[in-house]
């Protein structure tokens, strides 16, 4: 927090009257929502109504579940139809080991949890290869099937009868009318909010989010998407674990019918109701879809399906964000409006670096090389056996006309296709079959056509993920730097940078990242006249200065002649020329492309 | 022995081409629009229901004319479906609204047949007579499952290779900026896709009613079976539809047969992981290149 304050600070006193506000407000909602969920989990307990006791036991037990769900709906980008299913496996395997086998409790609580995990396996396994839709799928079978199993083991599960189970040490009530399951119920959900902002806050959260966000991007930092959605898959299966154990004593009873579809259904839709990806988005969402039906409209119960799936299809159509995800919306659109955002600069924050006397120059050592290598689209071929050299420390420019195979290259060269025949080489390690992620640990970093910028994301966190990408400590030059960036953008916003900009938020990312060969796919595009003789600047920067490789994927002839040490021109996939700028201009191979660019 | 196997293979296959079809009508609309919609299960069964409402012991005039009508009207639902999933998708940065507007569209159809209808499962009388085959009585409308099954897949070949409309709805799925670019209504073209997908699993549905379970649950297990279908032949391939069905309904018959109906969608389930995991791009499915 010392953060928001200091750049409150800086604001109102320097460059404009603009009041800081926070980029998001994940933290006040946390507090609310702690606030809401002791409403719930306290209040009935204190005036004694048993009814009312039993009833939000149940509300808190699926905030609970919810807000797992929305962390695997947003923070993993993973749309879960089955989170009910491993609520229920989890109530079960502790009902079974208790309830039928007379085991001790704790024996009961690793079971249940331990079967949730395996359900969560079951979805987290395939999240490892495929994504989205897929998983829907999955889930949703699992949903279906988990019910019917219930059912047909009936030797293990005791069948449509269900199982009994009274635990009185665990609902005997203690003091304040509240039991220890009571008490326990009451945190959980409060426990899972706070689990899921610290998950959102951490590293961890922050890759995984990029990975939903963008796999290429993802991978392009070193990220596994397929190891984040496996892991948020467990992260919400042991959360929803310990929910299903905390139902068994406060429902003393499971059966089939309980756990069917329509109850993962509740947690999905009160997600996507209440606010997808908003902290306080599952605490209303259970309220508005499972109080309502259920409590106020008691006597329409067989219309509650109806009720949910309408409430869902509406929201989407007419508010997309939610309830807490249009309040907030509203509150980013004020702030927003309050002095507008600044630009973003770079220069400053690189004025330390320049200060350093280094001078570094392309040396003969070199890092990247490609040997023969072809990659075929099917019966096109977008690279034909290129042979290509680029020195350590140089700007290396690659022209070429659209489809002449410049970004196949790229994606070759960072992992994200594979050449059909022939290899390259990083570092003198060849890299022909490494993973992208792989090729990025290796001090990879590269910009994109598009920029990979991330609006749901504040800028600063756009910016810091380049220095999660590390796998070692950052120099005390990159860290200082960082320090630097965070305090003067800590919590703003990146959805109203330009486009220039944005390529800008890009390189910085890379410079974070430490990455010592950079590859950038048509830097220039979109940029202005002024913006490109900046951009010019900053590639020698980083090239003189930083001394750094840098790769140049580049349509602007003048800016490439501009920068480059060497040039490798790129003809249907072929290397027509290669060599320092001066002799490839005259090279007779190339001729053409000059007649039309300069003069365009 | 011998004919028991050969009565699970029909009967699988028989059951696989409903799949399949299913899986061809999930093709249509994900090419034209990248959208899976979940409730197609559910437009499925409202052509059993069809069948049980006004088709039920008719005669055959009166019955065919239920069935166009039933079609058409499943494919006009389907339609205006297809119109509600794209509205918020035209102006929204994020695309996957879909995957909850489909789903929760599937919910209402099943929410209202189980006030309507009651937990109950329906049946319909046959209209064609069954055939003797390999010594048993098959009902007749396993044959037509399988008939229907190859009439759609050539019909839609020719359909999207030969027809003007269809060619267009295909430049959708192969580049969709291009295809915008190049002026085809596009919104148009991709209600047009929904529609036809209606067309589809409505005919289905009402045509094979006599041996599918007509109730209001059942919508999910199609729609699931069928993406299964889809996924082992390979998202987006028509041929592998042909395959990939008749597989998993196959697999579905054999586990009834061995280990007990109640294991059917489990072993649905376990096919699909195994696949995605093992081969995610399916049997036919073809590794596309990249845009980054």
């Amino acid at each position: 927090m010392a953060v928001v304050e200091k750049h409150a600070a800086m604001t109102a006193s320097g460059v404009s009257g603009r009041k800081a506000g926070r980029f998001n407000s994940d933290l006040p909602q946390v507090w609310i929502g702690i606030a809401l969920i002791a409403l719930t989990g306290f209040g009935p307990s204190l005036l004694g109504n048993e009814y009312w006791i039993h009833t939000f036991q149940l509300v808190n037990i699926y905030i609970g579940v919810a807000i797992f769900q929305n962390f695997l709906f947003v923070d993993a980008g993973q749309k879960s139809f089955g989170q009910g299913a491993l609520l229920g496996m989890s109530a079960y395997g502790a009902a079974i080991v208790y309830g039928l086998n007379g085991w001790p409790l704790a024996a009961a609580a690793v079971f249940g949890i331990g079967a949730a995990m395996v359900g969560g396996l079951l979805f987290a396994l395939p999240a490892l290869r495929v994504q989205g839709f897929h998983l829907g799928f999955v889930t949703m079978s699992a949903a279906i099937v988990f019910p019917q199993l219930l059912v047909t083991l009936d030797k293990w599960t005791n069948g449509i009868n269900g199982i009994n189970v009274k635990i009185p040490f665990l609902t005997q009530e203690r003091a304040f009318g509240l039991s220890l399951i009571g008490l326990a119920i009451a945190i959980f959900p409060m426990l899972a909010l706070v689990t899921h902002y610290a998950i959102r806050r951490s590293r961890l959260g922050r890759s995984m989010f990029v990975a939903a966000l963008s796999p290429e991007a993802a991978r392009a930092l070193g990220i596994r998407p397929g190891v984040m959605r496996f892991i948020a898959f467990l992260i919400a299966a042991v959360g929803t674990g310990v929910a299903g154990l905390l139902y068994l004593p406060a429902v003393v009873f499971v059966s089939p019918q309980g756990f069917n579809i329509e109850m993962s259904f509740i947690f999905f839709f009160a997600v996507v109701v209440g606010g997808r990806g908003q902290m306080l988005g599952p605490v209303v969402g259970i309220w508005i879809v499972y109080i309502l039906p259920n409590i106020l409209l008691a006597q329409f119960i067989e219309y509650r399906l109806l009720a949910y799936g309408c409430l869902t299809l509406l929201a989407v159509m007419i508010f997309p964000d939610g309830i807490v995800g249009s309040l907030e919306r509203l509150r980013a659109r004020r702030r927003s409006t309050g002095g507008g955002e600044k630009a973003f600069r770079i220069d400053n924050f690189l004025a330390d670096l320049d200060r350093r006397s280094l001078t570094s120059r392309p040396q003969d050592e070199v890092i990247v090389e490609v040997i023969g290598g072809t990659k075929k689209f099917g019966e096109v071929v977008a690279i034909d056996s290129v042979n290509l050299k680029v020195r350590k420390g140089e700007v290396h420019g690659l022209i070429g006309a659209n489809g002449s195979g410049k970004t196949s290259l790229l994606n070759v060269l960072t992992g994200l296709s594979r050449l059909t025949k022939g290899s390259f080489k990083i570092n003198g390690i060849d890299a022909t079959t490494m993973a992208a992620d792989r090729i990025s640990t290796m001090g990879l970093g590269r910009t994109f056509q598009t920029p990979r910028i991330f609006p749901q994301m504040s800028l600063w966190d756009n910016l810091r993920i380049g220095l999660d990408a590390r796998t070692e400590n950052p120099s005390a030059e990159v860290a200082a730097l960082a320090a630097r960036l965070e305090e003067a953008v800590g919590e703003d916003s990146a959805a109203l940078l330009s486009h220039g900009q944005r390529r800008l938020v890009e390189v910085m990312r890379t410079v974070l990242k430490e990455a010592s060969i950079v590859l950038l796919d048509e830097p220039a595009a979109g940029l202005s006249q002024s913006e490109r003789q900046h951009f010019a600047e900053l590639v020698r920067f980083l090239s003189r200065k930083m001394g750094k490789t840098v790769i140049v994927v580049e349509h602007d002839l003048d800016l490439v002649w501009n920068i480059a040490d060497t040039i490798t021109v790129l003809e249907q996939g072929k290397v027509v020329a290669s060599g320092a700028p001066v002799a490839v201009a005259k090279d007779p191979a190339v001729q053409h492309m000059f007649v039309g660019a300069r003069h365009a | 022995m011998l004919s028991e196997i050969l009565i699970i293979a029909i009967r699988g296959i028989a059951i696989g081409s409903i799949f399949a079809t299913i899986a061809m009508s999930f093709n249509i609309v994900h090419g034209a629009t990248n959208i899976f919609n979940f409730a197609q299960g559910n437009m499925f069964i409202l052509g059993g229901f069809a069948a049980y409402f006004f088709a039920n012991q008719t005669g055959l005039p009166w019955w065919l004319t239920m069935m166009l009508v039933s079609s058409l009207g499943i494919a006009a639902i389907v339609a205006f479906q297809g119109y509600l999933t794209l509205l918020p998708l035209r102006s929204s940065v994020e695309q996957d609204s879909w995957l909850i507007s489909t789903v929760s569209v599937s919910v209402i159809i099943g929410a209202l047949l189980m006030i309507t209808q009651g937990p109950f499962a329906y049946s319909v009388s046959a209209m064609l007579p069954p055939f003797q085959l390999f010594g048993t009585r098959t009902p007749g409308a396993y044959g037509l499952a399988i008939v229907l099954m190859l009439f759609w897949f050539v019909a839609l070949r020719l359909f999207l290779r030969k027809t003007f409309l269809g060619l267009a709805i295909s430049a959708l799925s192969q580049d969709f900026d291009a295809a915008r670019a190049a002026g085809l209504p596009v919104r148009r073209l991709q209600l047009i896709a929904f529609a036809i997908s209606g067309l589809m699993v409505g005919s289905v549905g009402f045509l094979v009613a006599p041996v599918i379970s007509v109730n209001p649950d059942a919508g999910l297990r199609y729609v699931l079976n069928g993406f299964v279908a889809s996924v082992v032949g390979g998202i987006g391939s028509y041929a592998g539809t042909l395959i990939g069905g008749p597989l998993v309904g196959v697999t579905a018959m054999l586990t009834a047969y061995k280990i007990g109906g109640a294991y059917q969608d489990l072993a649905s389930l376990l096919l699909l992981v195994g696949i995605l995991m093992l081969r995610p791009q399916g049997l036919f499915g073809r590794v596309t290149a990249r845009r980054v």
